[in-house]
């Protein structure tokens, strides 16, 4: 598991002093909407709904 | 014999009296057996001496002997009053046992390997409150299975033909509510737990229209809406420019003439006299024509004008300002506040676009500009829900005043996923439509629930005050596996079970109208819903409650015309057709229980979260591994195209658009597009526009919105990230950021 990272903390939770690097163990979010709303993170999706959020595909505009 | 090992391992002594007891209370029931003392005495001796010589202690194998020896001497009625006794503390014990099972689960797994934690996934179920909510819920839900529900019905739902939503709140109240902020401000109220003045300005409306949200959602199970927020919070805004205005004016002369403290509140009260309530952006020229003959000490005409056009600048800017901080707090707010014990924040929705006052505008303006701001790190805000109202000749026409906001509220979805977008002018919104009246404005909660008409009475099909009483769906699928391709057979078999969930609902509803204004404080007791206002303390609720829907629900149209058909109703024009035939015999079937009860019987088409997954596997336990059916982890939502169907957005939007019509209760239409959609702004509004053109009730559009919250990029993320080129969890050179930083305006910035 990936951290979360934090509003308030992200300039101090992620860099690495010695190597100047930051972003170590930090992971991405991805919002998605289930039933109207929007839920901030997959992981809390049942799994149900992440089968369907797995299976949906893009609708074409043209 | 000296013991009895119990079914939990303890051992206790061997005791008689026990066995007599068991007799005595079997025997009462029966009939023609009346046992005598001397007869239930002798039965216990035979019963303990056939104990003794088999050695037995186990309470199961001396339960079987009590059996044996009753049936022995002739007591056969007795026997079978035993044996059922048996058998129905054992159900009770095996329950108990599930039960703990649960708990068992709620208290040692974590929500990652356990779906029960997930049910909602706004529920953190892994900290103690999310953990003791479930506790509570699953031991409801016990109950109410075992000693509330009539036992055909509850049945239904534990085999899965019916799910009844939020059962767990059946003894306690009501799904939700339309809240209506304008007349709860008006005089103050109190939350049960403090009282609050009427605010005066744009910061007070927001808070307090937060605490408006929270102090509803403790009372009720389902989410709570805002119907009107643009025009509820003009209000404040129109009080924030006035103190703008006159205190800039006053502010003015001050440092220009140098006025006395005392000359400054003199001035202020005489400007007060002088505009009394008029001081609004609209009025402004008006203003400035009285002000022509305004005069104050010594002051000269010039000076008063100059002092109020710099006051009208200055207060048009700094009341925007602070609208704008005001919409970022409140949306703040409503993702970090907490309710139910702080598991979840409120489920909250706000409906606004038509408002077409100056102070309207500023609002929906800076309340888009704030969404599309983002929060803290510029994440995406979760809460509140947010449904643009769309009206021709509002704001949906390229002449009309707020057309400016619409194109502002796509740019924003486009970015943030909401707003979604509401339909006025869908005929079956618009019937209802009166200009310049929000109370005949559709609005929309939450997931998609809709509440307008009133059959209960028809003089007021409003929608302040109003909400949801409850619901319950159907499993669509199972009647269509059920009848076989038989379609007649298929009706027969849904008529059963919508007359199964009107009942339930019906049962629901007496309980719920047995409740009291004192159970609910804030949602009753402070006149949040219709009428409640006219009720005492100790008066029942059952009248006002009335004006709420009863919402029949369903699941998996999709499978269901695989099942009939073979195909789904994206796959042939005949399907859709039986698909809308299968639904309007449902609408037709709840609009005629409205009529007959007098009661708001509505067609939901259900939100299915939690539901997406119930009924499948259990289909898939007595029908098989069935494709396009049960061979997935979920059943279709509602009426929608399959989730995995290939289809274009006009062709879907064409097909689902007449299932809105149908569905009074609620509905909404997905249309999930690829791509960085704020890239390509003019397809999103095409799509919303097909929307309108085809009578979508309310709508959204969705797509991939990830977020890297190292380099700030905001799309589509696989592995890597497109931007910065790292994997979840890599780390990347502070100085790759500079670079980045040279490119792109968000990049956040480390020290």
């Amino acid at each position: 598991m990936f951290k979360k990272i934090k509003t308030d903390s992200i300039n101090t939770v992620g860099i690495n002093e010695s190597s100047k690097k930051i972003g170590e163990r930090i992971g991405f979010s991805r919002t998605r909407r289930i039933t109207g709303y929007l839920v901030g993170t997959l992981d809390r999706f049942n799994n149900a709904k992440r089968a369907e959020e797995k299976d949906r595909v893009k609708h074409g505009c043209s | 014999m000296q013991h009895v090992i119990k079914r939990d391992g303890t051992k206790v002594s061997f005791d008689s009296v026990k066995i007599l007891n068991a007799i005595t209370k079997a025997n009462k029931t029966t009939t023609d057996e009346k046992m005598t003392p001397t007869d239930t005495l002798f039965l216990t001796e035979k019963i303990s001496l056939e104990i003794d010589r088999l050695c037995l202690c186990n309470v199961e194998e001396i339960q079987d002997v009590v059996e044996k020896i009753l049936i022995h001497y002739d007591y056969a009625e007795t026997a079978k009053a035993y044996i059922l006794y048996r058998s129905e503390h054992s159900k009770i014990r095996n329950s108990e046992d599930y039960l703990m099972e649960i708990y068992n689960k709620l208290t040692y797994a974590s929500a990652k390997d356990s779906d029960i934690k997930r049910e909602n996934a706004n529920i953190d179920g892994d900290t103690a409150m999310g953990t003791m909510l479930k506790y509570g819920s699953e031991g409801a839900k016990f109950f109410i299975d075992n000693y509330i529900l009539p036992k055909e019905i509850s049945r239904a739902h534990l085999d899965g033909d019916i799910h009844i939503h939020d059962k767990d709140f059946y003894m306690l109240t009501a799904t939700c509510c339309q809240i209506d902020l304008i007349s709860l401000f008006k005089n103050g109220f109190s939350t049960g737990h403090g009282y609050l003045r009427e605010p005066n300005s744009i910061e007070s409306y927001s808070a307090l229209a937060c605490i408006a949200i929270q102090a509803n959602q403790n009372e009720m199970h389902g989410g709570q809406s805002v119907p009107n927020f643009d025009h509820a919070m003009a209000e404040g805004v129109k009080k924030t420019f006035k103190q703008e205005y006159l205190k800039l004016f006053s502010r003015y002369l001050q440092i220009k003439v140098n006025l006395t403290d005392h000359d400054i509140i003199q001035l202020e009260q005489e400007l007060k006299d002088l505009l009394a309530d008029q001081i609004t952006i609209k009025n402004l020229p008006k203003i400035e024509k009285k002000l022509v003959h305004f005069r104050f000490l010594s002051l000269n005409k010039d000076s008063i004008l100059s002092a109020h056009h710099y006051a009208q600048k200055e207060a048009l800017k700094t009341t925007n300002r602070r609208t704008f901080q005001a919409m970022e707090a409140f949306i703040h707010n409503l993702n970090t506040m907490n309710s139910r014990a702080g598991a979840q924040v409120p489920f909250s929705s706000i409906n606004y676009g038509t408002d077409t006052s100056e102070e309207g505008r500023i609002v929906i303006r800076n309340l888009l500009l704030a969404t599309k701001a983002g929060l803290g790190n510029g994440e995406t805000p979760i809460f509140p829900v947010q449904i643009f109202k769309v009206k021709s000749g509002i704001n949906f026409n390229l002449e009309d005043i707020n057309y400016d906001l619409f194109k502002l509220s796509i740019e924003t979805s486009a970015l943030r996923l909401f707003p979604n977008f509401s339909f006025i002018d869908a005929p079956y919104n618009h019937v209802f439509y009166k200009a310049n009246d929000y109370q005949t404005e559709v609005a929309y909660m939450g997931c998609r629930t809709r509440v307008l008409g009133n059959t209960h009475d028809p003089q007021r099909q409003t929608i302040c005050g109003r909400g949801n009483l409850s619901f319950t769906s159907i499993n669509l699928p199972r009647l269509g596996l059920k009848a076989k391709k038989n379609i007649q057979f298929f009706y027969q078999l849904l008529d059963e079970k919508i007359n199964l969930v009107f009942d339930q609902l019906l049962h629901r509803l007496k309980i719920q109208s047995s409740k009291k204004v004192k159970n609910f404080p804030f949602l009753m007791g402070e006149g949040v819903w219709i009428d409640s206002q006219f009720l005492n303390k100790d008066d029942t609720i059952g009248e006002v409650l009335k004006h709420g829907t009863l919402a029949l629900g369903f699941i998996g149209l999709a499978e269901t015309l695989k099942a009939l058909t073979g195909l789904h109703h994206a796959e042939s024009e005949e399907v859709q057709q039986l698909g809308l035939a299968i639904v309007a015999h449902m609408r037709k079937r709840a609009d005629d229980k409205a009529k007959e009860t007098g009661l708001n019987f509505s067609l939901i088409a259900t939100p299915a979260e939690g539901l997406s997954g119930r009924f499948v596997p259990i289909d898939r336990k007595i029908f098989g591994n069935i494709p396009g059916i049960t061979d997935r982890d979920y059943y279709t939502n509602s009426f929608h195209v399959p989730v995995y169907y290939p289809i274009k957005s006009y062709e879907k939007i064409e097909l689902e658009a007449p299932y809105h019509e149908l569905t009074n209760g609620g509905h909404i239409t997905y249309i999930e597009l690829d791509g960085d959609v704020s890239q390509n702004l003019e397809a999103f509004e095409t799509i919303i526009r097909h929307m309108h053109q085809k009578g979508i009730g309310y709508g959204a559009i969705n797509h991939p919105l990830d977020h890297d919250p190292i380099c700030g990029y905001v799309g589509i993320i696989n592995d890597i990230c497109p931007r910065c080129g790292r994997k979840e969890g890599e780390s990347i050179p502070l100085e790759k950021l500079e670079t980045l930083r040279q490119q792109y305006p968000n990049v956040p910035y480390y020290h």
